[in-house]
């Protein structure tokens, strides 16, 4: 093997690419990046399980109806590691807010990321959006 | 002809040069503690580890930025240690290979067998930020205990693969000591994993390779390189940190107690609802 097979087989074993390998499995193929929401209202039910965990939370619309929306977040475990205290942070009956991104499904089933809690602290309750759906680049060459 | 081939030589060597000057540095941060050593001389790994980070620390002082897993109280920190940490060449897949991961990347990674709440793979398991590792080191056996699906695995020190080998999830390891660096041999998977991020699907011939290097008290060096002949052109090398998280607990993660996704992607399919990206 000459010197030149020999360095462009070692650069093509060293090209660096940044390839984002994110957990758990894809948020980005159910949720869409293009469709944020913002919601307030009160928690009707915190569902604290895996894979994910799920909160509930009715919205007035101000004319007398009401809508129970549906937010996806993180496992209970990776909750506790970002800041949740189960039952003492977030309980039902509390008025927050959450921002999060719409289910491609459509309906009230959204992905959350922000929640803002009713003494103003604000903690993830998800990723950002996309996560998991791959990233920008695939991990191979496109033809 | 020898001019172009020394000019693509240069051009390549060049965008390596950028692509290496641009990758995060391994080590990090200015205290470095000694290696911790087992009774026998050996580097100690036990401890509770986080995958795909370069970040020195807690685990909350390590996780403070807005990425997978981030606090969010310092919006300054690497956003997320993963998509920044791991350096790996494109996959050296088969064009026929390369157009089922395409396939897989175009669906936004729909048919993750993770989805599912099955094991993920190797070294996939390795490049997972958001869950800790707990690693036991003995001198006849390391185990390796996952937050991420609550699954395990042994590392055989010494001797060789059982010749009776089911396949399965995380294969068969076999670990031998190179001065300081352990390392690994598996085989003996089967072909319902992922070896890294969308789609990265592999046959039954997989053969890992793992070297696991703890260059001080914080950081272990984990290089993995994988050969598929049936699916791969060639060896496919991967490099990553993973850094000592202590205070860490491994908890409990029982992935099916109310797993929604596959059903949200079967009728996302049923509905024909396209995943293009932005």
């Amino acid at each position: 093997m000459n010197r030149t097979v020999r360095l462009l087989l070692l650069a093509a074993a060293t090209v660096a690419v940044a390839t984002p390998l994110r957990a758990h499995h894809s948020f980005g193929a159910e949720y869409d990046v293009n469709q944020p929401v913002t919601v307030s209202g009160v928690v009707t039910k915190i569902e604290w399980t895996n894979p994910h965990s799920f909160v509930f939370v009715d919205v007035a619309d101000g004319n007398g109806s009401v809508t129970n929306w549906k937010f996806e977040g993180y496992p209970p475990n990776a909750l506790y590691r970002t800041g949740w205290k189960r039952d003492v942070s977030m309980k039902p009956g509390d008025k927050i807010t959450v921002t999060g991104w719409r289910a491609r499904l459509g309906g009230n089933l959204a992905h959350s990321r922000e929640i803002t809690l009713p003494d103003g602290n604000k903690l993830f309750f998800g990723p950002p959006a996309g996560t998991g759906d791959g990233g920008n680049t695939p991990a191979v060459k496109v033809p | 002809m020898r001019a172009r081939l020394l000019a693509a030589t240069l051009t390549l060597v060049t965008s390596v040069a950028v692509l290496v000057a641009q990758s995060p540095q391994r080590a990090t941060g200015a205290s470095r503690g000694a290696v911790p050593r087992a009774a026998d001389g050996k580097p100690d790994l036990t401890g509770v580890w986080q995958g795909a980070s370069n970040r020195r620390g807690s685990w909350e002082e390590a996780n403070s930025g807005l990425g997978v897993g981030g606090t969010g109280k310092d919006p300054a920190a690497p956003a997320n240690p993963a998509s920044q940490q791991v350096i790996t060449a494109p996959a050296p897949y088969q064009p026929w290979a390369a157009a089922k991961v395409l396939e897989s990347f175009n669906k936004r990674g729909i048919d993750d067998p993770a989805a599912f709440c099955l094991p993920p793979g190797l070294p996939r398991l390795h490049l997972v930020g958001l869950f800790p590792i707990e690693i036991v080191q003995t001198p006849r056996k390391v185990v390796l205990l996952y937050e991420y699906m609550n699954v395990f695995r042994t590392i055989q020190i010494g001797g060789s693969h059982s010749p009776d080998l089911v396949p399965a999830y995380l294969g068969d390891s076999v670990g031998r000591w190179e001065g300081d660096t352990l390392v690994v041999d598996v085989t003996g998977f089967n072909d319902k994993t992922w070896l890294t991020g969308t789609g990265t699907f592999h046959s039954e011939d997989l053969h890992l390779t793992e070297r696991f290097t703890r260059v001080d008290k914080d950081q272990i060096n984990y290089d993995a390189t994988m050969e598929d002949p049936k699916v791969l052109t060639g060896p496919w090398t991967i490099h990553t940190t993973m850094m000592l998280r202590e205070g860490t607990r491994v908890q409990e993660y029982a992935c099916a107690e109310n797993n929604q996704d596959p059903d949200h992607y079967e009728r996302l399919l049923k509905e024909g609802i396209g995943f293009k990206r932005p």
